[in-house]
């Protein structure tokens, strides 16, 4: 199990957590009575074995062997060691690639402040131009990669305020209602206190004639009225014929009026289906009832 | 210290550099020789002609080849070679080649099964050498590195306390150091230093990281105040991790003078998981006639109610 580890990638989280699964499941597999066997193979990853060569001196033999004269100075190595602070985990992605880091750059400033004092150049002017590891067509794909990166998450930055401002302005909005609702009882029941004040301070035009009615005192303001609209069908909107009221001279009026019957009758406005359709009317209404035959018949006899 | 010095590194003695002078370097005011003479007074100079092969294995697969390649473009004073067949008698052949080029190192990278790849780094002729397992490879095609470099400037090499803290690690930070280190005033090398390899021990095993340095400068060499504070890192790439199986004391060959006694061989642990793997249906089978024999041993008590009813 130690070994697949060490294969985890930097930044694939997804390997990680198959990973994290897998050793669950293996751990509620040695439950049962095989688990001497596996733990076994486990240890063997963990225990160093005993008969490993390890021959000290020889390394050190070697080391002197092949090592530079001792006249050979820095800048033929360029090594600089750097102390770790902290111990790292190495399963922690995260951490371990940032204490590399560290060391790096640790390293660095070191060397550079030893080149500074021999007095190298070691900093790369701007103007000096040459061949580079990575070609100019791969980090042109760096940074098509990179700046598509940052669109696709701008893009998402948006949707997700799209969203909450969405999500405001319903608020809002019920708020908003709730306040004119409020209102329209306040300006309702100020009527009302006024009404009352008027009538105990006995107001002079105090009969029946006088008094203001406010249709909207019953809370109905807006209910359709219950009034017959002569000549529309039920499902009719235009108001039928009595909202287009005429006025007018004898002669004159009555034609209009026939037009404006007919008009509201099959004039434009309002759903036709409706029309043919019984309402609580004519259903009680037997004078257009033909008693007699079928509709082909009809035509017959006339 | 120093018995023999057969290798590359040769302590070349003053009265030689009188024979055949360097030419002085030219500069835009004229012929600059100061420190001509300045070198010579010293009594050695040292001069690092180290050379190193990178060759392969056959049938290594992409990836590992990128790898192999990028390496390559690191690394200014090495020869890339022909695939090797990787036989027991390999050891022989890539000494020969190395020979052959008149290389002092070589870098051999050998896959095995298509999937597991170990890099020798040995120093030759006389050795020694050590074979890694490589683990945890990122090329420097993936575009998630997004740092550059000059191709071929000398990189600068950070190590880690604790590769001072035993034998083996010395050994091999030095053979590193060799190895990765592009000799000064190489021809194919540039100056200024932009880059920086990171080796850095953790869990025993060696973990290589390369990074661009970034600093804000306006002149050549002087720095803007503060200018080192600002520093920053991108990285470039490759990225491996080495974890060291042996070291033999000849090159590709010879006495193992270390040998890693944690290490498991990755088909080790691939028999193991195939192991466990198959252990599932061994022991389904198990509970199966477990149960059986628990049942037989067991028999239920014959229900007293179990014929009330049926009249």
């Amino acid at each position: 199990m130690r070994m697949p580890s060490k294969n985890s990638t930097l930044l694939d989280e997804d390997v990680m957590e198959d990973d994290e699964i897998e050793g669950e499941a293996y751990e509620s597999d040695t439950e049962s009575e095989e688990e001497d066997e596996e733990e076994e193979g486990d240890v063997k990853l963990m225990e160093p074995k005993k008969d490993s060569v390890y021959d000290r001196d020889g390394l050190g033999d070697k080391l002197q062997d092949i090592r530079w004269p001792e006249n050979a100075g820095w800048i033929h190595k360029l090594s600089i060691d750097v102390n770790q602070e902290q111990e790292v985990d190495v399963n922690d992605d995260l951490h371990r690639e940032a204490a590399f880091y560290r060391q790096a750059l640790e390293g660095t400033r070191q060397a550079f402040e030893k080149l500074q004092s021999m007095k190298l150049p070691f900093l790369r002017p701007p103007d000096y131009y040459a061949e580079m590891v990575k070609s100019d067509a791969h980090m042109e794909k760096v940074r098509g990669r990179f700046l598509a990166e940052k669109r696709s998450r701008e893009e998402a930055d948006e949707r997700r305020k799209a969203r909450e401002a969405k999500k405001l302005a319903k608020e809002v909005q019920a708020q908003k209602l709730k306040e004119r609702a409020k209102q329209k009882k306040e300006e309702i029941e100020s009527v009302k206190k006024w009404r009352k004040q008027r009538q105990q301070s006995g107001f002079a035009g105090g009969d029946k004639g006088s008094e203001m009615d406010f249709a909207f005192e019953d809370g109905k303001s807006f209910e359709r009225s219950n009034k017959k609209r002569p000549g529309a069908a039920p499902g009719d909107r235009s108001g039928g014929k009595a909202r287009q009221g005429g006025k007018g001279k004898k002669g004159l009026e009555n034609k209009q009026k026939n037009r404006e019957f007919k008009n509201s009758k099959f004039g434009h406005g309002g759903r036709k289906g409706l029309r043919k359709q019984n309402t609580a009317e004519t259903t009680d209404h037997f004078k257009a009832f033909n008693k007699g035959g079928g509709p082909g018949n009809n035509k017959r006899k006339r | 210290m120093g018995k023999k010095r057969k290798h590359s590194e040769t302590v070349v003695p003053a009265p030689k550099e009188d024979t055949a002078p360097e030419r002085p370097k030219r500069t835009i005011m004229g012929w600059k020789d100061k420190t001509q003479v300045k070198e010579q007074t010293d009594s050695a100079v040292f001069r690092n002609k180290e050379k190193i092969l990178v060759t392969c294995s056959r049938r290594i697969s992409y990836r590992y080849r990128h790898l192999m390649l990028n390496v390559v473009s690191l690394l200014p004073h090495c020869k890339k070679d022909n695939k090797v067949e990787s036989k027991s008698s390999k050891g022989a052949t890539l000494n020969e080649l190395v020979e052959l080029k008149s290389c002092s190192s070589c870098l051999f990278f050998e896959c095995r099964k298509r999937s597991d790849l170990y890099l020798w780094m040995a120093k030759s002729p006389s050795g020694p050498s050590v074979k890694f397992l490589v683990n945890a490879v990122h090329t420097m095609e993936e575009l998630k590195l997004s740092g550059n470099h000059l191709k071929g400037s000398r990189p600068l090499l950070t190590f880690s306390a604790n590769f001072d803290n035993d034998a083996h690690w010395k050994l091999i930070k030095e053979i590193i150091i060799q190895i990765f280190g592009t000799p000064k005033e190489h021809r194919k090398s540039k100056p200024y230093h932009d880059h920086v390899f990171a080796f850095s021990i953790l869990d025993d095993h060696i973990w290589f990281r390369n990074y661009q340095i970034d600093v804000p400068h306006n002149e050549s060499d002087k720095l803007a105040r503060g200018g080192l504070d600002k520093m920053t890192l991108v990285e470039v790439g490759p990225r491996f991790c080495l974890n060291p199986i042996k070291i033999f004391g000849g090159s590709f060959g010879g006495p193992t003078l270390y040998e890693n006694p944690f290490y498991v061989s990755p088909n080790q642990i691939r028999a193991l998981e195939k192991k466990q793997k198959a252990g599932k249906y061994a022991k389904k089978v198990k509970a199966k006639t477990r149960r059986k024999m628990h049942e037989l041993e067991n028999p239920l008590e014959p229900d007293e109610f179990a014929d009330m009813w049926k009249e």
